[in-house]
């Protein structure tokens, strides 16, 4: 199926091309090479990966008010500017054209790497991204089930968290009102529940070797992750995209190489 | 096939204690055994030298030997022993390391190094010997505690073990899962042949197919190794003292035989048993332990139209329930059917999405947080949760202290408490040090030092072993008859049908019934709400059965 295919590629191929383009992406600082790339990658995601989009703008949002938010800052808070006459009015307010293209640069630069960050954390599983670091990336198993293990705990710690407040309430705990209570109210809850954790994490651990769980990387995989040549194209097709919006930077005059400006 | 001689372990915190003292037996080729002891007494560290984790990862000193198929366990490399001895542990929730059942089965599978071709049909072979089948993808997050439990005996007998070792796996569930374990192991013995030995501190259910029995006592000694039914013949009760529980039937049958002064050649372990060999039983041995108070009027908690609702699903729904001085209720009914949910709302620790609770005719709703709780107590499942200073004295004190009483009265309080609960010269220690026993006993000791008069209790004897079932039983049993109203949630119709004089049974969020005990037992088909009858009602069920064949035959 052509919706998910996001979603079957290899998720250590996925996250390695995630990095590289984030790294290839940091070399350059103009506004419109991040924007059309990252228009690209909200495009990609969802043409070919199974997402949920009201997720998708919940997660994408916090990441949007961060880059508004480094904008203004940036332009309120600018070097001067070496040609002070050139001027762009937003709103009600004039600013030197270099520090708008410097702020939009920046803003635009992270909401670049959010999608593509984003384009791995919806598509991919995280059960599948550990088991393909350990067969591809050699991972030690001892980490990696280690992990895996502590991942089925979370819900279970959430749980019981409740627990011990509903407890705490019943035997007259104040609800704390001031910061001081509060962090002796965290306290509390936080003494049963590590020694919980502790003592479940020590059960797991006996119960993983009881099952010849040794951390010997010899090992054999119910759910093997192999390459394929879909990944590799991934890569070179997210490289690719790169080129061409480089390119079209470049036509348009756009472009620039990022020499340490702010 | 097993073989352990002299084995001596201590922890390194304590040289001179020995936890393990001079253990000695042989397992034969598909022999099965009970190891039996009461909580604390070295069973789990004795598992722990069987699957070779210790002495590798023990921080103290063993002695003696322990041999797996004439290998020395000492001698393996780490791993090698797991495709001998398989273990299932007590709790279902620690046992996994992945999201859904294949995965699981899988990972012992992969360690094993078995080839990937291999694993489909071993993975569905031993589903279908635990009866999963059907939950081959399911999340193991989803399943009930029963279904964990068989989850985990899957994933061990996907290795193909030569000796299986439960150890509690029975402990934290409910009486129906747990039957439905012990059945599976029983069904599998048949299928298999292969050994067994179950850790247990109780009988029940396990009795009907085991003989042999391992008998540890409290400081890790062998007291005897030998028949099941001789064991009992022999120690009676006292293993009950040691805080072994034996079934109720050979209770009943124990204690007809004191009062005919009797002996039995063989002792009854199952209701099939008894009613075969117990023809004649006096009826003073089936009598209550409840004393029934004077007959009390004053309402003190009330609801109406109850509902409750979490995450768009009810819950609860059309509750009216009013709760009077001095009752000793239980809540009883399958799990998963709102019965902690009611505790809570009935207690004012959630508030109903619809409905009135009113106690002491005032609404809940108006009560201070801090008053309400001078009302009523709540003792939640896991004690520790409840637990908030650094020793029992202060644990006990703490909420004196919050209304501000004078030190010498909150001493005197304590100290009473402190009796009462039997907790005397415990007052320094750490509460998360204490026995499970003490544990339990401590925090209803909490909830019931302001004199509370409305007690609530979440399976207080759940995990609990006989002797400290015993004292829980007692302390609330004195609560009661001092004008305390008791409402305790539990799965144990034993308990039930000896000291509570209501039961409500909760069935899918509603009330399907509200009686004295007797009255429920009266009703035929209880399995419909997924509970059962008392051992009592069992056996007389079983009498008059055998009773009305007789009867039949003769005319």
């Amino acid at each position: 199926m052509m919706t998910m295919l996001l979603n079957q590629l290899n998720p250590s191929i996925k996250a390695l091309t995630v990095i590289v383009m984030i790294f290839a992406l940091t070399l350059v600082f103009d506004p419109f090479t991040p924007l059309v790339y990252c228009l690209f990658t909200i495009a990609i995601t969802f043409m070919f990966g199974k997402v949920d989009g009201k997720k998708y703008f919940l997660y994408f949002l916090p990441f949007f008010l961060i880059a508004i938010g480094m904008l203004w800052t940036t332009l309120v808070f600018a070097d001067a500017p070496k040609n002070a006459a050139n001027t762009v009015q937003i709103f009600l307010w004039e600013f030197p054209k270099e520090d708008v293209v410097v702020a939009f640069s920046l803003a635009l630069r992270m909401l670049a790497f959010a999608s593509l960050s984003l384009l791995f954390i919806f598509t991919t599983n995280m059960v599948d991204f550990i088991l393909s670091l350990m067969q591809q990336c050699k991972l030690p198993p001892k980490i990696a089930y280690g992990v895996l293990a502590g991942y089925r705990f979370l819900p279970l710690m959430k749980e019981e968290l409740g627990q011990i407040r509903a407890a705490h309430q019943v035997r007259g705990v104040n609800r704390a009102t001031n910061i001081k209570e509060s962090i002796q109210q965290y306290k509390r809850f936080v003494i049963p529940l590590l020694a919980g954790a502790i003592r479940k994490a020590e059960r797991t651990a006996v119960a993983m070797e009881s099952k010849g769980f040794t951390g010997d990387k010899h090992r054999t995989f119910y759910r093997p992750f192999t390459l394929s040549w879909k990944d590799w194209a991934f890569f070179l097709f997210m490289f690719l995209i790169l080129f061409i919006t480089i390119f079209a930077s470049i036509q348009l005059e756009y472009f620039q190489w990022y020499k340490g400006q702010l | 096939m097993i073989h352990v001689e002299h084995l001596s372990l201590s922890f390194a915190e304590d040289e001179s204690k020995n936890i393990l003292h001079d253990v000695s037996f042989d397992l034969d080729d598909g022999e099965m055994m009970m190891l039996l002891g009461p909580s604390g007494c070295g069973k789990s560290t004795l598992t722990y030298c069987l699957n070779g984790i210790y002495p590798r990862e023990l921080d103290g000193q063993m002695k003696g030997t322990v041999t797996v198929l004439g290998k020395v366990v000492q001698d393996q490399k780490p791993g090698e022993l797991s495709k001998h001895i398989g273990v299932v542990f007590q709790d279902p929730e620690s046992q996994f390391c992945m999201l859904t059942v294949e995965d699981e089965i899988a990972f012992g599978l992969e360690n094993l190094q078995i080839p990937r071709a291999h694993m489909e049909g071993k993975i569905e072979e031993v589903l279908q010997l635990v009866h999963l089948s059907d939950y081959k993808e399911a999340t193991i997050s989803s399943l009930s505690g029963g279904q964990k439990q068989k989850v985990a005996l899957a994933c061990v007998l996907a290795l193909e073990p030569d000796i299986l070792v439960l150890d509690e796996p029975t402990a934290n569930l409910d009486p129906l899962a747990t039957k439905e374990f012990i059945n599976t192991i029983q069904w599998l013995q048949q299928q298999k042949q292969i050994g067994i030995i179950v850790i247990e501190h109780q009988l029940e259910g396990w009795a009907s197919f085991i003989d042999r029995a391992h008998l540890l006592s409290k400081d890790g000694h062998t007291i005897f190794d030998g028949s099941l039914s001789k064991a009992i013949q022999l120690y009676g009760y006292k293993l009950q003292e040691q805080g072994i529980s034996i079934p109720t039937v050979t209770q009943y049958a124990l204690s007809a035989a004191k009062h005919q002064k009797r002996t039995y050649k063989r002792i009854p372990l199952t209701t099939e048993q008894f009613v075969s060999s117990v023809s004649y039983i006096d009826a003073s041995i089936f009598q209550r332990k409840l004393k029934k108070g004077r007959e009390q009027e004053q309402t003190i908690l009330s609801a109406s139209n109850l509902q409750f609702h979490k995450q768009g699903k009810s819950i609860i729904h059309d509750v009216d329930l009013t709760l009077k001085k001095q009752e000793f209720v239980a809540i009883v009914g399958a799990n998963g059917s709102g019965k902690t949910t009611l505790s809570r709302l009935l207690a004012g620790i959630d508030s109903p999405t619809v409905g009135e609770i009113t106690l002491h005719q005032r609404p809940l709703a108006t009560w201070k947080e801090k008053q309400l709780r001078q009302e009523i107590g709540y003792v939640f499942q896991n004690p520790e949760h409840q637990f908030i200073t650094d020793c029992v004295y202060d644990e006990i004190a703490y909420s004196l202290r919050i209304r501000c009483f004078q030190e010498n009265d909150i001493q005197a309080q304590v100290n009473r408490i402190l009796s009462y609960c039997k907790l005397e010269g415990l007052q320094h220690r750490h509460p998360y040090t204490l026995s499970q026993g003490q544990k339990r006993r401590l925090s209803v000791a909490t909830m019931i030092v302001d004199d509370q008069q409305l007690l609530f209790l979440d399976e207080p004897t759940f995990g609990q072993d006989a002797a400290s079932t015993r004292k829980i039983m007692d302390l609330l049993q004195e609560r009661y008859e001092n004008g305390t109203t008791v409402v305790m949630i539990t799965h144990d119709m034993d308990l039930v049908d000896q000291y509570a004089d209501r039961v409500i049974v909760v069935q899918s969020g509603g009330i399907v019934a509200d009686e004295s005990p007797i009255a429920l037992w009266e009703r035929p088909y209880l399995e419909q709400w997924f509970i059962e009858y008392p051992t009592r009602i069992q056996l007389q069920q079983k009498m008059e059965e055998s009773y009305d064949d007789y009867a039949t035959q003769s005319t």
